[in-house]
């Protein structure tokens, strides 16, 4: 069942067209990922669905009610938590959670409290201002923030972005585990495509404010061919280079190691030819393609300036 | 309306109060010094004027109705400030706060933080020149309420073009009350202002209050019409403020909420 629905969607900031005619839909209790490169569209997208930013035409309904004429009983139920956002710098965490829960219609508000203060592991800052936590700790809080209301729908934009790679996979984790025990549905913008992979069941791809791609990661995956082919070469590096120049094909150097970029299909042959040529190379590893490949593929120019 | 949804912001700014020094300072030391300075500077000039012995009177009670508009207006521009300083419009509106309680919490936390100031600096006129405003009587009820309703439409007025411009006019929020300030004719009768400032009086209603506490002052009574006019020019204002206000929101909508700063 579809829980949100975004039909005709568009946003103009006077001459520019930031978000271009989008529809996508996201079911109960699935992750979708929004990915895009950096002025893509994505966040005026987010703000959209959550109305901080009227769109210029398009519809959003969420539980099959228009954002529009319902935007009290829906938002009630959704939330947002983004990495770039702040809450008050000189209240304490524990107070920025009390007045937002009272934002929220919350039975039982100081067990609630309780509870996300456990799960996001904040009892040893609760008496902190924000303005003397760290920026892991700050995105913990906001995550927390967002969890307040046990929302149906929320929003998620780059929610592990500055998080220590433990505390982030303690998230990653959390989430998943939120989706499966209450079936919370997720909208989550990430640069990190082994994250997406990880987490997502859909990922809509937007490119300068139009979505380019609608699927799973592993089928957007797929629709790149080339794997990248690694291997440690102590003799024959330079007939190993002939042979990629011969071929046309990409390739790396890095010391003896040597990254080659082959279609799967190719890759017998490839190797059968260095064996021939008395190509010795004592390490072997064969990367299939990944989201990231299908992102640095479809958006390579964006994805430059990124770096 | 909900009630939490106000309550939340109210509890939001008063957890700032209790955390902000600059906050404390507006709410009780600027307001004590202030009077301190110009009750002295008044018992001075009353030795150069013993037949008005009412000039004490007439100042520390002038500047300590404006205070009402002045906190009053500052609630709500410095709270909108806050907002923007800290980014956290969008943390508020992506709950379901409608626009209408998030500008009534404003009113609410002025009403609050005044009547915790107005009496402390009542005690400080008492203790230091023997004055008691109270002296005013069932007077005192109607001017206070107009003071708010200045204080009000100048803090709606002055946060619409911060919405639409920014903080680059945050000054506003410390300036603005004073440029009504000289033809409210706070301290003097609006008689001493030259006829084109008087014709600019005429429309500001705080000047038909304080003349009517002159007034009162001086003859123990006044003419209600004057607080009956202060009051429709006022509500007008305050209309047309919130107007202004909710149009500037919906400008800002446009633009994205995290785009104001």
């Amino acid at each position: 069942m579809d829980i949100l629905q975004v039909k005709n969607l568009k946003k103009k900031f006077g001459k520019f067209m930031a978000v271009n005619n989008i529809s996508f839909s996201l079911k109960e209790g699935e992750i979708l990922g929004l990915l895009g490169p950096n002025g893509a569209g994505k966040t005026t997208t987010i703000q959209m669905l959550l109305r901080v930013l009227m769109p210029t035409s398009g519809e959003v309904k969420y539980f099959n009610k228009s954002l529009t004429d319902n935007r009290e009983e829906i938002l009630e139920k959704v939330n947002f938590s983004s990495t770039y956002t702040q809450l008050p710098w000189l209240l304490t965490v524990a107070e920025n959670l009390k007045f937002i829960s009272y934002l929220y219609q919350i039975k039982n508000r100081s067990q609630r409290i309780k509870k996300i203060i456990e799960t996001f592991r904040l009892k040893r800052l609760m008496k902190e201002q924000m303005k003397d936590l760290s920026s892991g700790e700050v995105t913990r809080v906001n995550l927390a923030k967002a969890f307040i209301n046990y929302p149906k729908i929320l929003l998620l934009d780059e929610p592990t972005a500055s998080l220590d790679p433990e505390t982030a996979d303690y998230i990653r984790k959390f989430l998943i585990k939120e989706r499966n025990k209450f079936n919370v549905s997720i909208i989550w913008t990430s640069h990190n495509m082994a994250e997406v992979e990880e987490v997502c069941d859909r990922v809509v791809f937007i490119n300068h404010g139009k979505i380019i791609a609608d699927d799973t990661p592993e089928r957007l995956a797929k629709t790149i061919e080339i794997c990248h082919v690694a291997l440690n070469v102590p003799d024959g590096l330079k007939r190993t280079i002939e042979i990629c120049q011969n071929k046309k094909v990409i390739y790396k150097l890095e010391g003896r190691n040597i990254v080659v970029d082959l279609k799967e299909k190719e890759i017998p042959e490839f190797l059968r030819e260095l064996m021939d040529r008395g190509v010795f190379y004592d390490q072997i590893s064969i990367e299939k393609p990944t989201l990231e490949d299908y992102f640095l593929q479809v958006a390579p120019n964006e994805s430059k300036n990124e770096v | 309306m909900k009630f939490n949804r106000i309550y939340a912001m109210v509890l939001r700014f008063f957890y700032l109060f209790r955390h902000s020094y600059d906050r404390i300072g507006d709410a009780f030391y600027w307001p004590t010094i202030d009077l301190l300075i110009w009750g002295l500077t008044s018992s001075y000039f009353r030795t150069f004027a013993p037949n008005a012995p009412q000039i004490i009177l007439i100042i520390l009670s002038g500047h300590m109705f404006w205070l009402i508009v002045w906190r009053a207006q500052y609630e709500i521009t410095v709270n909108l400030l806050e907002e923007l300083w800290n980014k956290n419009m969008i943390n508020i509106f992506v709950s379901p706060i409608k626009f209408s309680e998030w500008a009534l919490s404003f009113v609410i936390v002025g009403i609050i933080k005044a009547a915790m100031s107005f009496p402390f600096t009542m005690l400080v006129v008492y203790f230091a020149y023997k004055i008691n405003i109270i002296f005013f009587s069932w007077y005192f009820i109607p001017i206070i309420f107009l003071m708010f309703m200045t204080g009000w439409w100048v803090g709606f007025f002055v946060s619409g073009l911060i919405l639409r411009f920014g903080t680059k006019v945050q000054t506003l929020a410390w300036t603005f009350a004073w440029v009504i300030g000289p033809f409210a004719a706070i301290y003097y009768p609006i008689s001493v202002l030259p006829a084109w400032a008087q014709k600019i009086s005429a429309f500001v209603p705080a000047s038909y209050v304080f003349e009517g506490t002159r007034e009162i002052i001086n003859t123990g009574s006044t003419d209600p019409s004057k607080f009956y006019l202060s009051f429709v020019i006022n509500l007008i204002y305050l209309i047309l403020s919130i107007l202004f206000l909710r149009s500037s929101f919906k400008k800002v909508l446009n633009k994205g909420l995290v785009k104001v700063y």
